[in-house]
């Protein structure tokens, strides 16, 4: 069998005491910075990404998987002790997680929660392990004209999966695009809307704009609202589930990890909607679904596991095709870029070790989660009782100096301000940041392979259309992108998303 | 008698919006358009056959603003969201501090960016106590330059006078 021996060769990497020390440090410290009100997981990797610097590229990426993992738990943590969602695919877990807390049983709900999320981390990790193989042989096969149509697909999946106005999120995702074409032409050498400006000549670096955007805008935006934290005064109760609550349980837990694990695949951010999806199954297939919103058990335990089969499945199209799925992966990308490593098809067969190694550490940090975390949960609610006054300040130093120190430039620092400010804006004008950092990420992988689609068409568009794979692949794109506007459809999008 | 005139075309017009804030969005999206042809405007277009660096950035603009004017349409015949307040002091202290660290972080170190720039964000908040944040500040900075310049070995300096102390 090609998994195990591949399985094997990954622990053979991962195991190692520096390795699984790496792994423990991050997972920890991704949990610690997670779970602070108001910091999801993009706003945690971009802080903490400085401090893998010093450290080999298999570490630093094992490391980072860790922190990633952290993040995630940290922020269901939040969800279910304060009401406060770290991230759009906390949001569900609020809704049962925390009424669970309000009765006293928070203890239980953080234990499922991270059953849940070990059983669904370790079926994900074997699905990445079995398809990984073929999907990388299939993207071998692929031509620039099918590479830009499948991104090309990804980015109408966000459009779709995005809340609130259609034709908002196509705005983001353009000016996204737009955003990505600052910098160097990748043919012609020539600088592009750099303004003469010299640091512009390499582009926008993704960590600062994702740091301005996502975590500095978050926080004039808490900034705000008068501080209303609710975190649980009750006992945190008991942490291991009760046999029947398991029992009761244990359903959802599989079918949130068919879905999560499912959408997570697709490019385009699916993973967001795992959680939704399978909050909505639970409810509607449940004998009494009037039990949820009043802390129904399933309610936590299915869209957790969704959460994280998603979280990790969504690694698949990055390790395999080289294409970021979300803002969280294309860090990646800039962390593994960073390290010299290209991420493609290429780095299973190049560096086999890293690749594998990748993989099993993912398991190893699920694991490290469930270990560390229930007894630290004491740990946790302490520094949720640290008021948002002075959370702020120090989530500010240790931003700078992370974006200091990507590039030891101060002006990245002022670059960060401004685009804080960029987006404290946008949400005030009702758009969304998340299509942006998307079209961003895309935007210079898209242009490389429409360019040479082109070039090798003589300049025919209709290579897209002639190409099958590529027409099939702009052929689900058209019809997502028309169904999403259908009215009929629109309105149970919506009902999914106010749910 | 014009002036007059005017300010009532004007709140005739403000009147029809029924979405202002779909209305200032696509205003918002015309605006970035507009920027990025200026900035694009000294790239050559090139053919499809064989693309110059220009006609990316200048298609992008057009659907851009293209967006921009459907939102500004459909903010005349949809009653939409109003627009939201902008506070001013979160953004203004938070992006003062900011500049602050990127000022000082490389001339002084980081052992004065660091409560410089907490201090300075901390005015952003009504609910900020400056003795304890001053108190809170040192303790962050502190914590970081152990964690960042002993820990992780960081190029961050910690503290410098020109031509005396630079460590």
């Amino acid at each position: 069998m090609d998994i195990i021996s591949h399985l094997a060769l990954g622990f053979s990497t991962a195991l190692t005491l520096q390795n699984i020390g790496l792994c423990l440090i991050g997972c920890l410290i991704g949990t610690l910075v997670g779970v602070l009100p108001g910091v999801g997981p993009i706003a945690t990797i971009t802080m903490l990404l400085p401090i893998t610097f010093g450290i080999d590229p298999v570490g630093a990426l094992i490391m980072l998987a860790g922190i990633y993992y952290g993040a995630q738990y940290g922020g269901s943590t939040t969800a279910i002790l304060v009401n406060i969602p770290g991230e759009a695919t906390a949001v569900v877990t609020t809704l049962d997680g925390h009424e669970m807390a309000k009765q006293g049983r928070a203890g239980t709900a953080l234990g499922i929660a991270a059953i849940g999320s070990f059983f669904a981390g370790t079926v994900a990790t074997l699905v990445i392990a079995a398809v990984a193989l073929p999907l990388t042989k299939l993207a071998l096969l692929f031509g620039p004209a099918e590479y830009f149509s499948l991104m090309v697909m990804g980015l109408v999946f966000a459009v779709v999966l995005a809340r609130g106005s259609v034709l908002k999120a196509i705005a983001m995702i353009l000016a996204g695009l737009l955003l990505s074409t600052v910098g160097t032409d990748l043919e012609t050498g020539e600088e592009r809307m750099t303004f003469g400006y010299a640091p512009l000549a390499d582009g926008i670096d993704f960590a600062i704009l994702a740091m301005g955007i996502f975590g500095f805008a978050e926080v004039l935006r808490n900034l705000e609202v008068t501080e209303h934290r609710d975190v649980v005064r009750k006992a945190i109760g008991r942490l291991l589930p009760s046999l029947a609550e398991l029992r009761q349980s244990s359903p959802s837990i599989l079918r949130g990890t068919f879905i999560g694990g499912v959408l997570g695949i697709l490019p385009g951010n699916g993973a967001v909607l795992g959680p939704f999806a399978s909050y909505s199954l639970e409810k509607k297939i449940a004998k009494d679904p009037r039990r949820f919103g009043h802390g129904a058990i399933e309610g936590v335990a299915g869209p957790e596991s969704a959460n994280n089969a998603g979280a990790q499945t969504s690694f698949i199209p990055l390790l395999t095709l080289g294409i970021p799925p979300n803002a969280v992966m294309a860090l990646m990308v800039g962390a593994m870029t960073i390290h010299g490593i290209v991420p493609g098809p290429q780095v299973m067969t190049r560096n086999p070790n890293m690749f594998w190694g990748m993989i099993a550490s993912m398991w190893m940090g699920n694991l490290m989660l469930l270990i560390i975390n229930l007894p630290l949960i004491g740990l946790w609610v302490k520094l949720l009782k640290v008021p948002y006054r002075l959370m702020f300040p120090a989530i500010l130093i240790f931003s700078s100096i992370g974006v200091y120190s990507i590039n030891n430039s101060p002006a990245d620092v002022v670059f960060t301000a401004v685009f804080a400010i960029i987006g404290y804006g946008i949400i005030k004008l009702g758009f969304e940041p998340a299509p942006l950092l998307l079209g961003y990420v895309l935007g210079k992988l898209m242009e490389e392979n429409l360019r040479r689609a082109l070039i090798i068409s003589r300049g025919d568009l209709m290579t897209f259309i002639e190409r099958p794979v590529s027409a099939g692949l702009l052929l689900i794109a058209a019809t997502l992108l028309i169904v999403a506007v259908l009215p009929s459809i629109r309105r149970s999008r919506d009902e999914v998303f106010v749910e | 008698m014009a002036q007059q005139e005017e300010r009532s075309a004007a709140t005739t017009v403000r009147h029809h919006i029924r979405g202002p804030q779909n209305f200032a969005a696509g205003l918002s999206l015309i605006g970035v358009s507009i920027l990025a042809f200026w900035a694009s405007s000294d790239l050559t277009q090139g053919s499809l056959r064989a693309m110059g660096p220009g006609m990316l950035p200048r298609t992008i603009a057009t659907l851009l603003a293209l967006c921009g004017f459907i939102l500004i349409a459909i903010s005349f015949v949809k009653d939409g969201a109003p627009l939201e307040r902008w506070h001013m002091r979160g953004p203004f202290f938070v992006c003062l501090g900011l500049i602050a660290f990127a000022a000082t972080v490389r001339t002084v170190g980081l052992a004065v960016a660091g409560p410089l720039l907490a201090i300075i964000s901390g005015f952003a908040s009504p609910e900020t106590r400056i003795k304890e944040l001053i108190i809170f500040a040192i303790a962050m900075t502190a914590f970081s330059v152990g964690l960042f310049k002993y820990g992780l070995n960081l190029p961050i300096p910690v503290f410098i006078i020109p031509g005396v102390v630079y460590y």
